[in-house]
């Protein structure tokens, strides 16, 4: 009797111990994992805050609104700005209804097939092609075939076909998020499958279809490797850089910052390179802050679902 | 028996039925114009990327094998650049990878819902930063920092690995997280009832039954990583020679390819050999593809 208590007792111990240490790995474990994620968002703020810190002594209305200087010091972006905003608005227009498309059809009509299988096999290797791959298939396409020489809307060309996969998915998963019973209703009512995405499954979906298309236009706005061997690394002269003449060379303000530093002789590369910077960021923050607001205002708006 | 349908009704209806042909048709085009892009890039850069060994009579061992890069005397050996790759890619994914997977293991296990809600828009916006940022913030605060601490010149495999690690955390984080949300909560809760810990759960029940899908994620983190062109090019110092530490300053495929083409003469064997290494670029994507695929597969 009094022997088994003993080993009971030592075993209690042992285990005790054991318990003690699992609960010990189980702690320290945990601290990692949230130092992990703790530091992410550390280094998160640390690079907007750096950007902000290094460019915004550069910032000055002559900066943002004069054009950029070849030799000199004292250079601006305006041009470049523009020309970010006007691929971009050509790159969506181009983009925009492919995606949507192609996403409802994929979503909405394709049954398991050969045909359906292509396409979503299609999109998905298009979607890893690198950004540079991409930009010499539109050097070779727009630029050598189409002898279009670098050009505005090569460069949108090019990145409508890089950003087709993303919107795609984008769409698909919006119109996922859609319950079957709102088609089966909207079928029951007598409508055709054409009529209720129109009026019943699009409306539903506006909402992440929006945020999903502005996200994406920040990434369109911030893409460089693609744009330099379409768009070119040089504005026109004077006034002609803010005309809507698409076949012309087009800068934008991503790859004015890389292209400042890697190839351009000016004195105050830096200066220049750390305002485009800062500039770039603000307008990609700003891209993620509106895609949010206005997918949730959009959402309430026509689903009364907060 | 037939019922008589009256033609207002009849009208309409076939109207209907004419614009849901007309949608059809339209909505296919669309998806025939995705089938078309890829087929048309693959079949440009492989008819592009292959003149170097047929109009050049360069030989594919030279391209891929040695490390002399000098086209003008028609030598475009891309071994430095392969190696360059491969080498910052493979840096990425060791420090990216268990970090990414760390922070998603977090976010479906442990974290809050609060925390969460945080996190997410957090990590969006890392997706969203545009990679000549990455690439700015790397050659003005990285480099000058490992230069100072290590008396290099602060370019090299370090300061690309460093920031391609950080590139790469967004699609970790989120493809982990979402392979572990994925396992269902019965494993979970078996293990608690055998008297596991947490870490115990995690570490030996749900990374195993997530490893299908932590495989994708970190697949897809290298895809992002060995095409990354811009945040590269500015930090890895773009010297033709192969690394001999990670402090040495070296160059990859799209960091040449980005440096080279804009004094490549169309058709000379420079703009030849770039190509080819656009081409080698893409082949690695499809790779990367399906294998994915297969890790998808091996789930099923």
């Amino acid at each position: 009797m009094a022997q088994a208590a003993v080993t009971s007792e030592a075993a209690l111990e042992r285990r005790r111990r054991g318990a003690a240490g699992r609960r010990l790995g189980d702690q320290v474990a945990t601290g990692l994992l949230w130092a992990a994620a703790i530091s992410v968002l550390v280094l998160l703020a640390l690079f907007v805050g750096y950007i902000f810190f290094l460019g915004i002594g550069s910032i000055s209305w002559q900066f943002l609104t004069s054009p950029p200087s070849e030799v000199t010091a004292g250079g601006g972006i305006g041009p470049e700005i523009y020309n970010s905003f006007y691929i971009l608005i050509m790159t969506l227009v181009f983009t925009v209804p492919v995606a949507l498309a192609a996403g409802i059809y994929l979503q909405e009509y394709a049954k398991p097939g050969l045909f359906q299988t292509v396409v979503q096999f299609s999109a998905e290797s298009l979607a890893t092609v690198p950004s540079i791959v991409m930009g010499l298939f539109g050097l070779l396409i727009f630029v050598y075939l189409f002898g279009w020489r670098f050009s505005a809307i090569g460069g949108a060309l090019t990145l409508t076909i890089l950003n087709l996969p993303a919107l795609m998915r984008v769409t698909q998963e919006a119109l996922a998020t859609v319950p079957d019973s709102l088609r089966e209703a909207s079928m029951s009512l007598g409508a055709t499958r054409w009529t209720t995405i129109l009026r019943v499954v699009l409306p539903s979906a506006i909402g992440p279809l929006t945020t999903g298309v502005v996200l994406i236009a920040g990434r369109i706005f911030g893409e460089t490797a693609a744009l330099i061997y379409t768009a070119g690394v040089s504005v026109a002269a004077g006034r002609a850089a803010y005309d809507l003449n698409p076949f012309r060379p087009a800068e934008t303000l991503a790859v004015h910052v890389w292209y400042t530093h890697a190839e351009s002789v000016v004195p105050d590369v830096a200066r220049i390179g750390n305002g485009s910077a800062l500039v770039l960021l603000v307008m990609v923050l700003l891209f993620n802050v509106t895609a949010r607001v206005v997918g949730r205002f959009l959402t309430y708006r026509f689903t009364r679902k907060s | 028996m037939a019922i008589a349908v009256p033609p207002r009704i009849k009208a309409v209806a076939s109207r209907a039925h004419r614009s849901e042909f007309v949608a059809t048709l339209l909505l296919r085009a669309a998806c025939a114009l995705v089938v078309l892009s890829i087929a048309a890039l693959i079949a440009y850069l492989a008819s592009e990327g292959t003149k170097l060994f047929t109009h050049d009579h360069v030989s594919p061992f030279e391209f891929l094998f040695s490390p002399v890069f000098n086209p003008e005397a028609n030598h475009p050996g891309s071994l430095v650049f392969i190696v360059g790759s491969l080498a910052i890619t493979a840096f990425a994914v060791f420090v990216g990878g268990p970090f990414g997977i760390a922070v998603g293991v977090l976010l479906s296990e442990l974290a809050p819902r609060r925390f969460v809600d945080v996190m997410k828009p957090a990590v969006e916006v890392l997706v969203g930063i545009p990679s000549v940022i990455y690439g700015w913030i790397g050659l003005t605060l990285l480099v000058p920092l490992i230069r100072t601490v290590t008396g290099s010149n602060g370019f090299g495999l370090l300061a690309a690995g460093i920031v391609l690690s950080v590139m790469i955390l967004p699609t970790i984080i989120t493809l982990s997280e979402d392979a572990l949300r994925a396992v269902p909560d019965s494993l979970r809760e078996g293990s608690a009832a055998m008297g596991a810990t947490r870490w115990q759960t995690i570490s030996r029940v749900l990374l195993p039954a997530a490893s299908s899908g932590l495989t994708v994620a970190v697949i897809l983190g290298v895809a992002r990583a060995i095409g990354e062109t811009m945040a590269v090019q500015l930090v890895i110092g773009n010297a033709a020679v192969l690394p001999t530490g990670l402090l040495s300053a070296t160059a990859a495929l799209p960091t040449e390819i980005v440096q080279d083409m804009s004094g490549a003469q169309q058709g000379s064997l420079l703009e030849h050999a770039l190509f080819s290494m656009a081409l080698l670029l893409l082949l690695i994507a499809m790779g990367l593809i399906l294998a994915v695929r297969l890790a998808v597969r091996r789930r099923a």
